[in-house]
């Protein structure tokens, strides 16, 4: 079993390469191109163990911490991982209705108003401990609410049966 | 031009047809076309791809026209990037530049996959109408919706069990009542002869109070009390009576919903049990069950009794006197108003307890059977931790639905008490100052009733709090009542013994949306062959033989046996036909005998025997000291992993099916073990289709054919000498093994020397 390579901070410079994939260039002049940034832990370590993984899956190295890369590769990592991670912030509900055991909920979020159908709000919905909201709704898009307390208070009412 | 005829996945909005239409208006039209839900930017947004014999229309509003047009020939590479929550359609250009055509969330992945795999069969040369037939498949599959409550079917012909008699709650829970409705009607009359004789003793206490303590009539206070006691001895035998019919009624209520609930859970499909801790079932079949049983006890008894009681009562107090009972009144639209108040206020309390209370049940469901590894790896007390911290979860969701559920009857019987006070204040008035023609009788006997009278109107507002909570547990039962069961649109279709040729034809497939856990399989398998499944690990393995199984439905395309589509044969009758040998077998707390059995209750000894012979079990179960009656502990505990193994073929051979399926059989054995299963599975297989899924590639050596996966798509197929020509996958697979084999040889041989010497 090779070592596992991690970047721990400026010994690697990395830049965009074509959308979500990035080239890095370590400091010993090793250069690899085309890898895509992956959280290892999409919920709970957000910009903390990034994943470079080539075309075939297989990991080229690890970022510890993106907050402590060059602050032109954090750029690039965190647009990266912005692009891959479609997590729309829900910032107000403005309908949720229930009809047959499905619901249906129409958002305010980040990127715009949209409407999405829950089957089961009972395994669909989930608190975190640090208080943050998951909803995956039912094609597996997900969802999060980061702060129920930050919702207006209609949104909190309406939302406050599913938690 | 019209849109209307388009084969789409939904309508194409306006703004979009607008845009477009001076492009379609030549008379060329496309053959289908997606509807995105994202700009390429990521915003929510509207963004489409119509699909053409020899080009591709985007549409999205980052381009300079609203749309780009891309011939067919320009497009080297076109495939669909899943990325987390969303999703792109790339190209990469004859010239090698890359770009993204439009993007979308998971919703409108499938379509777009089946997009993508339109043009690179129609750029592979393949006919436009039968590849497009592929696409209509995928759209077919979309469409399986039910139009009135959206819910997706098993196929687009398939009737809405959640829309078929669309009962409401009530009624749904009410046909457990109905088979006992003569016991709770006899209840339900005894009950109002229990309240009648309750609202007796006030009447006569007021008696005795005017009339006889003041006339010191003792011949009549004998009476009186005689009276009395007779009345309180009916009504107190009476109640027990009917105490004991009800719990009777209820506990066959509670049994059958249980079971139903428990029948339900057995057909429903794999993907239920997917998304489902088994915990959380359990609390459905047990907990909730309950509480429903509890308040349907309470609306069809209680309700009823303390609504006679409350008309009674009231009659009674009008009788006595008019403006007292009107004085009573006061207090009633404030405990109407409270119980709605905090009806409010509970129910989303009760529903957060309930979903403490299954993280609870859920993890001792995790825990308790596998006590054995938390043992292991000395997790004990992180395990006590962790049952902590979700008890205090519980307990805090608790103690908020404590506060609310314990301060309501306190307010009500404050209201309650208030309203007493009233009437002792006005009514006392009256009897000291002689004016009202009220008794001091009258007045104790008023008081009586009024604290009867409150007592109903205390039930019905507290009547919400048990229907909130019973609410909630119906709402959980419903979820598994309602859930969509298998389908079996081939019920009745036997159509005889399965030669075993089998097809696979156009089918993906995906657990979720985020990734294709199966694509574009093409495959046929002719009877007799054996066939051996290999791949690395989550290549699809497993899945192909979920479908075969018909463990899962909602697949694109269609699987084939014996020239038949499985979804249309009997269910029952299919999965019978097919014997299915899994890497880890479930044994259940039974005997040895009932474990192979458990397919045919009703086998002969001899069979089991012979099964058990056949599967070179018989020698290692003979020995055992209670040989074929050892009780097996739960799991099957008390077997190594090969005997649990040799019983499962056992199993199979007792089933003689027509098709055989083997899960990675010998992965968790050693060398002795895998030969004498290995000996068991070549003399079950003799004359059957068989598809064998393994690591070990020396398990296949009596396969005729070898399919290899990888990243869900069959990369090889053929007999094993092609394959080996071919020096592709299984070429370098075998290589791999052949190494690691010999490690292991010598390895086992060196253990065998130390435990000899």
């Amino acid at each position: 079993m090779t070592s596992r390579r991690y970047i721990d901070g400026p010994e690697a410079k990395i830049t965009v390469n074509d959308g979500i994939f990035v080239d890095v260039e370590f400091y010993d002049g090793l250069k690899i191109e085309m890898l895509e940034p992956k959280r290892l832990f999409p919920i709970s370590g957000l910009t903390k163990y990034i994943t470079l993984l080539d075309s075939e899956g297989n990991e080229a190295a690890i970022i510890r911490n993106v907050d402590n890369l060059l602050p032109e590769s954090r750029e690039t990592v965190l647009r990266c991982l912005e692009e891959y991670y479609m997590i729309p912030k829900i910032r107000r509900l403005i309908n949720r209705t229930e009809k047959f055991r499905i619901w249906l909920w129409t958002v305010e979020t980040d990127r715009g108003v949209h409407t999405f159908e829950i089957i089961n709000h009972i395994i669909s919905i989930k608190t975190l401990y640090d208080g943050r909201i998951l909803i995956k709704d039912a094609n597996d898009n997900r969802y999060e609410i980061p702060d129920v307390s930050a919702l207006d208070r209609r949104s909190q009412k309406l939302i406050r049966p599913d938690i | 031009m019209s849109f209307e005829d388009l084969l789409t996945n939904v309508p194409i909005p306006r703004k979009i047809s607008d845009s477009v239409s001076e492009l379609f208006s030549g008379g060329d039209s496309p053959l289908f076309a997606v509807v995105g839900d994202l700009s390429l930017s990521g915003r929510y947004g509207d963004s489409a791809l119509f699909v053409f014999r020899d080009r591709l229309v985007a549409v999205d509003e980052s381009y300079e026209n609203g749309y780009i047009v891309i011939p067919f020939d320009d497009i080297a590479e076109i495939k669909v990037k899943r990325m987390y929550g969303n999703a792109v359609l790339k190209i990469e250009d004859t010239k090698g530049k890359r770009s993204d055509v439009i993007r979308f969330t998971y919703s409108v992945a499938d379509v777009c996959d089946s997009a993508a795999l339109f043009v690179e069969r129609i750029k592979a040369g393949e006919p436009v109408e039968e590849t497009l037939e592929i696409v209509k498949a995928t759209y077919k599959n979309l469409r399986s919706f039910c139009s009135k409550c959206g819910r997706k079917l098993a196929n687009p012909d398939a009737e809405c069990l959640n829309c078929k008699g669309k009962a409401k709650l009530i009624n749904k829970f009410a046909k457990y009542v109905k088979p006992h409705v003569k016991q709770l009607v006899l209840c339900l009359f005894l009950s109002i002869f229990t309240t009648s004789m309750a609202l007796v003793p006030p009447y006569i206490t007021g008696y005795m109070v005017d009339e006889v303590i003041p006339n010191k009539n003792k011949q009549m206070l004998f009476v009186v009390i005689l009276i009395l006691l007779s009345v309180y001895i009916l009504q107190f035998t009476v109640g027990g009576i009917r105490a004991y019919l009800l719990r009777l009624a209820g506990d066959k209520i509670i049994i059958d919903l249980k079971t139903d609930i428990y029948a339900k859970a057995q057909f429903l499909p794999m993907r239920f049990y997917d998304k489902t801790s088994t915990g959380s079932v359990i609390n459905r079949i047990n907990g909730d069950t309950s509480v429903l049983q509890t308040f349907m006890l309470r609306i069809t008894q209680e309700a009823v009794v303390q609504a006679f009681t409350l008309v009674g009562v009231i009659c009674i107090m009008l009788f006595m006197d008019w403006r007292l009972t009107l004085l009573s009144l006061i207090p009633v639209p404030l405990v109407v108003l409270c119980g709605r108040y905090f009806g409010k206020r509970i129910a989303p309390m009760y529903r957060r307890l309930w979903r403490r209370g299954t993280s609870l049940y859920s993890m001792l469901a995790d825990t308790i059977p596998g006590i054995r590894v938390i043992k292991a790896f000395t997790s004990e007390n992180r395990t006590i931790a962790r049952f902590e911290r979700y008890s205090n979860d519980w307990l805090q969701e608790d103690r908020a639905a404590a506060k609310t559920a314990s301060a309501f009857p306190s307010v009500i019987t404050f209201l309650i008490t208030c309203g007493s006070l009233i009437i002792w204040f006005v009514g006392g008035n009256w009897v000291i100052g002689g004016s009202g023609g009220v008794t001091t009788g009258l007045l104790v006997s008023f008081i009586s009733y009024a604290s009867m009278f409150y007592a109903p109107v205390n039930f019905f507002a507290n009547l919400n709090d048990t229907y909130q909570n019973a609410l909630a547990s119906a709402e959980k039962i419903l979820d598994i009542i309602n859930a969509e069961p298998e389908h079996d649109f081939g019920k009745g279709n036997k159509p005889g013994r399965i030669k075993g040729k089998i097809e696979f034809r156009n089918v993906n497939f995906s657990f979720d949306r985020s990734k294709k856990a199966l694509e574009d399989i093409n495959l046929v398998i002719e009877p007799g062959d054996v066939v051996g499944i290999v791949g690395t690990t989550g290549a699809g393995k497993s899945t192909l033989i979920n479908l075969l199984l018909r463990y899962y439905d909602d697949y694109e395309g269609e699987i084939l046996v014996d020239d038949i589509d499985i979804k249309d044969i009997d269910q029952e009758y299919y999965r019978n036909q097919i014997g299915y040998v899994q890497q880890e077998p479930m044994m259940f707390r039974d005997t040895i005998f009932n474990n192979i059995a458990y397919c045919n209750p009703d086998a002969h000894v001899e069979q089991v025997l012979h099964a058990a012979d056949i599967a070179n079990a018989h020698g290692f179960i003979s020995r055992m000291p209670d040989s074929y009656d050892t009780m097996l502990g739960e799991r099957g505990v008390g077997l190594s992993g090969g005997e649990r193994q040799r019983l499962s073929i056992a199993r199979a051979v007792l089933k003689n099916p027509s098709l055989l399926v083997f899960d990675e059989a010998t992965a968790a054995v050693d060398s002795e073990t895998e030969h004498l299963i290995q000996e068991s599975i070549e003399r079950l297989i003799r004359g059957r289709t068989t598809l064998m899924i393994a690591h070990r590639l020396s398990t296949l050596r009596k396969a005729n054919k070898i399919i290899v996966l990888d990243k869900g798509r069959i990369i090889e197929f053929g007999t094993p000498e092609e394959l080996l020509k071919l020096q592709g996958k299984y070429y370098k697979l075998i290589q791999i093994q052949s190494m690691s084999d010999k490690a292991r040889e010598i390895k086992e041989s060196e253990n065998l020397e130390i435990a000899i010497g």
